[in-house]
């Protein structure tokens, strides 16, 4: 009985909140939360997606910015043919997906630091690419100038929030179930020493080369919602840098390789973000900090040191009864 | 004939420029070399080496030429503490600890030259910053020579040091074999820290040729790393002639592909010829 309630506790409190979250824009919150909440829901999938790779994967991919660059260009240029963004934000997932299978050709030849080098010179050139390529538009838009996001009027709030909010869910729905299955298994097992688990039969590089496909799945969605609610689109924000410190100040401040580690990391991303908007650059410098500290402090991030304390706790307790009694 | 004329000018460009991506690669390969650590931050503490030329030039008159002097022995120094105090912890939690702790560092070098010096555009100017020359046809500005000239002293003097001095042997050892280096006496911190004050000084040497070839901000970087990168990718992981020659393709290849695809083909071709190599021949051209 006691198992049961475990087991269905969780599901229960994940729909809860997510109950209460989509009922926000209806029952009239701020337009400051939902903002912020947007931005929340948007980055803790890109994060989860990212904790997949590097955490459970074992593949530091520094390249979350063609992903999702890629899904927000998608999306774009999709309403220029006058295609509801809808199906573009989907199309724009299949397309960073096609796009992850086309490159794992290359860069899963590297092994270690040439793939983690492989992966990050990706965005640069799909930015240079976006830069001088101009697939719809006439002179004046496309290249640098970027392209608007055609009846982005039109699209409610509402609309926009629930999005990212389904994608935020989930992705971690997604992470959930993927390390309870035999995939996550063989993910845990490559983890740990990847020549036994391939010598216990695993297929490693199928198993790797799934994750790195679902990621960029994920983070194009995650790329076609965000562009979608910033109206505008243009290769220097797309494909920046700033992609990957995002998920990897996240991933990391929460606790990379733990399943809850990304949400604990987002809110305080997001937290800083906001709170020190004004001070773009303080707000970036403390986060750097904050990323040496926790790495030299915890290296298991927040959730990590939560478990770790508790143990600890737990132990002193478990030490303490026999004495007492 | 004509086609022969006209490619004169990149070339000679390209080779000149590459020396100044030679000097900014060598830092990221030696720390990679000895280390085995990807420094993402190198690119970052490239700008800050030409903020703090810039911020000798404004405030006391200094020629950035000049100020090559002070600045050496000040970023040895904080390259060496950033070894201590940093990555030498770093590297006892993980391997990738390093590299996050390095991305960390990225982004307090990054944003405190952003806080001091503003998101502006700089530049190094100098009285002989708008110099050039002519040989045949081709204009040459002199500043690129310098470059060049630079990354010819740099590779010398950093060459001698490693094979004849008892510190530069100590680093190529613990480079080759870090526990039989170990075994031979060697103290492969202290190691790790001087050759990472090396990197440090190669940074702000770097830094200033930069400023003075180009104009920089902030956030310039990242794409840095990312040419530092593509050199070392070229020319192969750790070795120094192959940084020298990556330099060179680098710089070629950049010039060359502004000549025939324009703008944006600058610096689509390299990146290209780096994911190709990446693919091919994972530890570069010259790499074993």
């Amino acid at each position: 009985m006691k198992a049961i309630m475990r087991k269905y506790s969780l599901l229960g409190t994940l729909i809860v909140i997510t109950v209460l979250a989509a009922l926000l824009p209806v029952i009239g919150a701020p337009k400051t939360w939902l903002l912020y909440l947007f931005y929340f829901y948007v980055f803790l999938a890109a994060a989860n997606m990212w904790n997949l790779l590097a955490g459970f994967s074992g593949l530091l991919a520094l390249c979350p910015a063609a992903f999702i660059g890629l899904g927000g260009y998608t999306m774009t240029i999709l309403t220029w043919w006058g295609i509801q963004y809808y199906i573009g934000i989907i199309v724009g997932g299949v397309v960073a997906a096609l796009f992850a299978m086309l490159i794992s050709m290359s860069v899963f030849r590297m092994k270690g630091v040439y793939f983690a080098i492989g992966t990050l010179v990706l965005p640069a050139i799909l930015k240079l690419v976006f830069l001088r390529w101009k697939p719809v538009g006439g002179d004046f838009e496309g290249g640098g100038a970027g392209y608007m996001v055609k009846g982005v009027r039109a699209i409610p709030p509402e609309v926009t929030y629930w999005l990212a909010l389904g994608i935020g869910l989930a992705s971690m729905v997604l992470i959930l179930i993927i390390l309870r299955s035999k995939f996550g298994l063989g993910l845990a097992a490559i983890r740990d020493n990847d020549i036994s688990a391939a010598s216990s039969g695993i297929n490693v590089f199928g198993l790797k080369l799934s994750s790195f496909i679902i990621a960029a799945l994920v983070m194009g969605v995650v790329g076609g919602i965000f562009y979608m609610n910033n109206g505008y689109i243009e290769p220097n924000n797309a494909f920046d840098i700033n992609w990957l410190m995002i998920v990897l100040l996240a991933t990391v401040i929460g606790g990379k390789g733990l399943e809850w580690g990304p949400l604990f990391g987002t809110v305080i991303v997001v937290a800083l973000r906001f709170q020190l908007a004004r001070y773009a650059g303080i707000s970036l410098l403390i986060q750097g900090l904050i990323l040496v500290v926790i790495m030299l402090v915890a290296p298991q991030g927040i959730v990590g040191l939560i478990r770790d304390l508790r143990k600890k706790f737990m132990n002193q307790q478990n030490k303490k009864l026999p004495s007492s009694s | 004939m004509e086609l022969l004329s006209n490619l004169a000018s990149p070339i000679v460009i390209g080779i000149l420029m590459g020396g100044l991506y030679v000097v900014i690669a060598l830092g990221l390969s030696l720390v990679f070399g000895v280390m085995k650590v990807i420094n993402v931050a190198h690119g970052d503490l490239v700008i800050f080496g030409s903020y703090m030329a810039y911020a000798a030039l404004t405030t006391l008159g200094l020629n950035p030429l000049w100020w090559i002097l002070p600045s050496l022995p000040l970023f040895f120094i904080l390259g060496y503490l950033i070894e201590k105090y940093l990555l030498n912890r770093a590297a006892k939690i993980s391997p990738d600890a390093a590299l996050i702790i390095a991305f960390g560092l990225a982004l307090i070098v990054q944003n405190a030259s952003q806080i001091i010096w503003t998101p502006q555009t700089r530049s190094l100017i100098t009285d002989f910053t708008m110099t050039t020359f002519k040989v045949g046809r081709v204009y040459i500005p002199l500043v690129y020579v310098l470059d060049f000239v630079a990354a010819l002293v740099v590779m010398v003097v950093v060459r001698q040091f490693l094979q004849r001095t008892y510190l530069g042997q100590a680093i190529t050892a613990a480079s080759q074999d870090r526990q039989t280096a170990e075994l031979m006496g060697i103290n492969p911190s202290r190691v790790y820290q001087v050759a990472f004050g090396i990197a440090m000084a190669l940074a702000s040497i770097a830094g200033i040729f930069y400023g003075l070839t180009f104009s920089f901000y902030p956030s310039s970087g990242p794409a840095l790393l990312i040419i530092a990168f593509g050199v070392i990718i070229l020319g192969g992981l750790g070795s120094m002639v192959g940084t020298f020659i990556g330099g060179m393709i680098f710089g070629l290849s950049q010039t060359l592909g502004g000549y025939f695809f324009g703008p944006t083909g600058q610096l689509l071709v390299p990146f290209l010829m780096v994911l190709l190599v990446l693919t091919i021949r994972p530890q570069g051209l010259f790499g074993r």
